[in-house]
């Protein structure tokens, strides 16, 4: 029943929405300060469409896995829960798999190379704590949505891709995006290099993500990591990763500490079993 | 009892020459076309799936022969067209087949959440089955047709099967993985001509020949001409990666019997397997371009190391497999296995007196030291004074060998494995295996070093705990029960783990060297003599990585809150269960910084494993932990299958988290489709025919269950043996081939000479069976340790010594079948023939897929015991296969 009333006032925004063409463009660009409803389905609409021009059949679909990253406290603080409701993800996956682009999995966007599950991407985020002008290094651009999420939570991204033409075409969806209004990616750098390296010129940094496999932590990357710094690295199969997490400490006399952990505090969390999404509403899981 | 008509309108009484190469070659051809299709699944997917495919395809002979079954007197009377039909498809659509479904590729990784995958999956099961029923037609017919020359027409298509086979290893020196399949080809072309000679339609061997010429051609210029890929290389497979990088460039490519093998050279691989973090702010000075990328059927990569100048040595300081020589000076130091030849180089590096090392696989081997490019990067590395070279197995080399050493090193002897397109396979790792641990353990002098170093990047741990264990058992069974200062171990989370074993123990002064190191590298430290970890919260923590896999994630929701919605990358908050171990154990100095003292639970579990190993309370840990923790031995070689079997119904909805058991789950899954798929077939002449044409055959049942055994025993018995024979032959592909030719020939010997048994087969009959029976199951305890002596020879010989070994319970295997198809034949059982011959083939595909299953779940030896059990079982079955027609008289001799 919800779903349908909530498909019924959708419908009607999208007929209310001045000018349907004005979906093709940002009608404002962000101010880096608003915030879109936190609690509301329909004022999210409401207020994607008007403000940011956007699709509501993509809406609908953040929405739901909006509510889904909640219930799992992938996102818990407002900045982050906002960083996931403003980045649209459907612009970052390959164009057959639009229809699937707020599914829980991650998704092929070719040259061998994933876009992670949208939970995991907001775990990572929210265990990296990126506050408002902290320095974010990322190593492996790939999709670019991992880039335009931190780009709701600092305007000071660096990111490097080794695959000269994957970096090619997330480059021009940023540049394009940007022209469509979401200037808030004017605050990714990207650049096609080995990423072993880091950005050596535009360290060190506060937070850096690794989402490329290797056998062992670049020692480039852990010195451009400042003291006090996180830096977090999924391993294993894309389907079943882990995330490292590693900071950089100075001890008392004066030595560099670094300390591997994982993103749960020690803790043993349980596996959820596939949420079962009926529209946007969350019906159980899949063994039950 | 009257001749069927083949004799009147076929090959006449004895058949000819022609007619039994033609059956040799065309049998040889399609054993090749499995093959070459597995080849190209290794290469370019994934090599299970290769198998899946393949023997899903061979269900093309039990569909045949079910069809053949119900309606004989129509293709008996169109046997030349059929025969024809068939023989001009095969080719082309082996082709055709294999061109479209490397168009259409599924990738393995999404196969559980990408619904497309699924459909070319499907999509690529039903193109690679076209070309077997065009070739299980052509062998349906001819089978027919020689119903009482069986013996003689099978012993072509087993000897020629058999050396075909060995033929496509020959052409493996030649032909890349894409290309293997010419060679089918061209022995489908020479079979189908001397097919046509042998049945007097000479007319159609020049038509034979315009389409052998124009498939092959078809395969050679279509893929250019129409800029399609011959060979569909996943892009998430190791060299898919390599060929990315900007200035990557392939140095070497050779191709063999030991595997496709490409080595690139690019700025951008890096390799330090298990570098200490500390590296980044100790080492003046990392390598750089130290690297080449080995790729082995397209997975990898192995690092080959460049020979490092001596300023930039310090680097291997860093690495965990430096661990020994922190308390050995000057050592003589056995490297086991080669591989890339870090091992090798850090121990000249760390100042090893002499260094002995070996290398299993051939194609390594050559390429090191015959490749002027890996000979100029390494600096010679295996022609370097004091580096001895052995040609065989180190594990082979340290049982049998009398020298002695003070450092025997086995690390990352495997890729690093950092791509991995859809699981991780289930291969046979006999270097790591308890037999194998205790003769390196007796390899070395007195106060000598075993160092072990894997991948411990599982979380839950898996793998390092069954080497742990392995370790452990190897231990005691290499010098007495108290084995407590005999270890230590050290691992960093989510990287690597290292044993140490020392044989005659540690001294006080090595354990404060070893824990020093390990606390400037900021390692973990698992155990050392008289560690104590707190080990209270030890139920709670084996409780709670059970609930993390098999619980059902829901309760810790609120009352209000919505069910979590997570999928497998995203497990729920870190506060639903709280911290197990709390407490630091004895020695660890207190972290720095504002967070919580923690010791991760994978670190805890490695310490509690430790302490029940040496205290002998491991078996309860084994018993309630989330996975399977059994030791590696001879029989039970898998770093795999860790989802114990009665976890398995609950797997499903859970596929994704357990990716890295894939190869494990799909040989179960396999195994559910075989038995379906054969018990279908089966079944289906049963129900068209149990009341019509099988009214007047007595002991049908009982016939049946004989030709079931005989297909599940005899591929049983090979496929087993290709696993057994890899421990002499240390290479999978090469011991397959040897085990299909070997069995394939010596079976066809037998199969040849059994129309001598026929007479007396009443009496001679049960004495093969009860020789078979025993042969295999004696086999199953003790080929082993043959094989293990075989595997020190030269190749050559070791060669002919498994052709020994295969040849007593082959020849004799080679009986069963032909005498009671001829004895069907003679008896004008046209119809059970048929159906005889399709239940054979349905129960070898189940029989194929069943191999995996029981040497994963009960060892090696289970599955030649069954295969025996099976062969017992079918003796009294035989008799039924004896009995006459209702209304008809008993078979005779004279009869026959």
């Amino acid at each position: 029943m919800y779903r349908r009333s909530f498909l019924a006032a959708s419908a009607s925004l999208v007929s209310l929405a001045p000018g349907f063409s004005a979906l093709a463009a940002v009608p404002k660009p962000w101010d880096g300060k608003s915030t879109p409803p936190l609690n509301n389905a329909e004022a999210f609409l409401k207020w994607g469409v008007e403000t940011r021009g956007e699709d509501p059949k993509y809406l609908r679909m953040r929405w739901a896995r909006f509510t889904a990253v909640v219930a799992n406290k992938d996102a818990t603080d407002d900045r982050n829960k906002r960083a996931f409701l403003m980045t649209p993800r459907e612009h970052f996956v390959l164009d057959r798999n639009l229809s699937r682009a707020y599914e829980h999995a991650f998704l092929d966007i070719g040259f061998g190379v994933t876009i992670s599950g949208p939970h995991i991407v907001s775990r990572m985020t929210q265990v990296i704590d990126v506050k408002e002008g902290d320095k974010v290094l990322e190593i492996g651009t790939g999709s670019g949505y991992q880039g335009a999420y931190l780009a709701y939570l600092t305007d000071k991204v660096w990111t490097v891709e080794i695959i000269k033409p994957l970096a090619e075409r997330t480059r021009a969806t940023y540049d394009k995006l940007i022209g469509e209004g979401y200037t808030e990616f004017k605050g990714v750098q990207s650049k096609n290099a080995d990423g072993y390296y880091g950005w050596e010129e535009a360290g060190p940094f506060d937070k850096i993500i690794v989402t490329c496999g290797i056998d062992h932590i670049p020692p480039p990357l852990l010195q451009q990591l400042k003291v006090g710094g996180v830096m977090v690295i999924p391993v294993g199969p894309p389907g079943a990763q882990r995330v490292l997490k590693v900071t950089k400490e100075k001890g008392p006399d004066g030595e560099i500490k670094v300390t591997r952990s994982d993103i749960y505090g020690g803790r043993i969390v349980p596996f959820v079993p596939f949420t079962k999404l009926e529209g946007d509403t969350i019906k159980g899981t899949h063994n039950k | 009892m009257t001749q069927p008509s083949a004799a009147a309108d076929g090959f006449g009484a004895r058949g000819s020459l022609a007619l039994y190469c033609a059956v040799g070659l065309i049998a040889g051809a399609i054993i090749a076309l499995q093959i070459s299709i597995m080849r190209i699944f290794a290469v370019g997917s994934w090599a299970h799936f290769g198998s899946l495919v393949v023997s899903l395809a061979m269900f093309g002979f039990g569909l045949t022969s079910a069809v053949m079954c119900i309606s004989t007197q129509w293709f008996d009377r169109r046997w030349r067209g059929l025969s024809a039909l068939a023989l001009f498809a095969l080719g082309p659509l082996a082709v055709a087949s294999n061109l479209i479904a490397q168009q259409f590729p599924f990738n393995a990784i999404f196969l559980v959440s990408d619904p497309v995958q699924k459909w070319r999956l499907a999509l690529n099961f039903v193109l690679y089955l076209m070309p077997f029923l065009a070739g299980a037609l052509y062998l349906g017919v001819v089978f027919q047709k020689s119903q009482t020359i069986f013996n003689r027409v099978y012993f072509a298509d087993l000897a020629g099967s058999g050396l075909c086979g060995l033929a496509l290893l020959l052409s493996m020196y030649v032909l890349r993985p894409e290309d293997l399949i010419l060679t089918p080809l061209v022995l489908w072309a020479l079979g189908s001509a001397l097919w046509f000679i042998a049945i007097n339609e000479r007319g159609k061997v020049f038509g034979i020949g315009i389409v052998a010429a124009l498939t092959i051609a078809a395969h050679l210029v279509l893929p250019p001409l129409l800029d399609i890929p011959k060979i569909a290389i996943s892009d998430y497979k190791g060299v898919s990666y390599a060929r990315k990088f900007p200035d990557s460039q392939r140095v070497l490519e050779a191709t063999s019997p030991f595997g496709y093998l490409e080595v690139y050279s690019s700025s951008y691989l890096h390799f330090a397997p298990g570098l200490s973090d500390n590296a980044a702010f100790n080492l003046p000075k990392m390598p750089k371009n130290a690297y080449l990328g080995l790729y082995s059927d397209s997975e990898g990569p192995s690092g080959v190391i460049r020979e490092l100048p001596s300023e930039e040595t310090a680097y291997y300081r860093y690495l965990p497999m430096f661990y020994p020589y922190l308390i050995k000076q000057k050592p003589e130091t056995f490297v086991v296995q080669f591989g890339g030849g870090l091992s090798t180089a850090l121990a000249l590096a760390a100042g090893s007196s002499k260094v002995t090392v070996a290398e299993g696989d051939r194609g390594i081997l050559n390429a090191f030291r015959n490749q002027k490019v890996l000979r100029d990067f390494t600096g010679d590395i295996l022609n370097k004074p004091g580096v001895n070279v052995i040609d065989y197995d180190g594990r082979l080399y340290a049982a049998s060998v009398r020298d002695r050493y003070d450092i025997v090193d086995l690390s990352l002897a495997d890729s690093a494995g950092l791509s991995s397109p859809g699981g991780f396979a289930i291969i046979e790792k006999y270097s790591y295996t308890r037999e194998a641990m205790a003769n390196y353990m007796r390899a070395l002098k007195p106060n000598g070093v075993l160092s072990v170093t894997l991948w411990n990047k599982e979380e839950p741990p898996k793998s390092i705990l069954k080497l742990y264990a392995t370790m452990a058992a190897a231990a005691r069974e290499a010098g007495g029960q108290d084995i407590s200062r005999k270890f230590f171990v050290a691992s960093a989370y989510l990287s690597t783990a290292t044993v140490l074993y020392k044989r005659d123990g540690f001294s006080d002064a090595e354990i404060a060297t070893l824990r020093k190191h390990t606390s400037a590298m900021s390692f973990d430290e698992i155990y050392s003599p008289g560690y104590q970890p707190d080990i209270s919260q030890q139920a709670k923590l084996l409780e709670d990585y059970r609930n993390q896999i098999f619980g059902s994630g829901l309760p810790q929701a609120g009352p209000g809150d919505p069910a979590p919605g997570a999928g497998p990358n995203d497990p729920p908050p870190p506060d639903v269960i709280d911290k197990p171990g709390e407490d630091a154990p004895p020695g660890d100095a207190p972290p720095s910084g504002a967070a919580a003292p923690e010791v991760l639970p994978s670190t805890q579990l490695g310490r509690m494993a430790w302490q029940a190993l040496v205290n002998g309370t491991w078996p309860e840990i084994a018993r309630d932990y989330v996975f399977d923790t059994r030791i590696l031995t001879n029989a039970q070689p898998y770093f795999a299958a860790y989802v114990k079997v009665g976890d398995l119904p609950k797997v499903t909805d859970r596929l994704e988290i357990l990716q890295d058991e894939w190869g494990f789950l799909l040989i179960w899954a396999t195994l559910g489709v075989a038995a379906v798929a054969a018990l279908s077939l089966v079944l289906l002449p049963l129900i068209f025919g149990w009341r019509t044409i099988f009214s007047r055959y007595p002991g049908k049942g009982r016939t049946i269950v004989y030709f079931a055994c005989l297909g599940l025993g005899y591929i049983m018995v090979e496929v087993g043996l290709i696993a057994h024979f890899i421990l002499a032959l240390g290479n999978a592909t090469i011991s397959a081939s040897v085990l299909i030719t070997g069995m394939l020939i010596f079976s066809g010997l037998g199969s040849f000479v059994s129309e001598r048994v026929l007479p007396n087969a009443r009496r001679s009959m049960p004495i093969i069976f009860i020789a078979i029976g025993a042969i295999l199951i004696g086999y199953g305890y003790f080929i082993d340790r043959a094989l293990d002596a075989i595997g020190t020879m030269p190749y050559l010989a070791r060669l002919f010594w498994c052709f020994v070994l295969i040849a007593p319970p082959a020849f004799l295997m080679g009986f069963p079948m032909p005498v009671a198809m001829t004895t069907l034949g003679r008896l004008g059982k046209e119809h059970m023939f048929l159906w005889a011959w399709g239940i054979n083939g349905c129960f070898s595909v189940i029989g194929a897929a069943l191999v995996p299953v029981l040497s994963t779940s009960f060892g090696l030896h289970s599955v030649l015991a069954v295969s025996g059990l099976a062969y017992l079982l079918a003796m009294p079955m035989f008799y039924a296969v004896l009995k006459p027609l209702d209304g008809a008289r008993s078979l005779s001799p004279a009869a026959a």
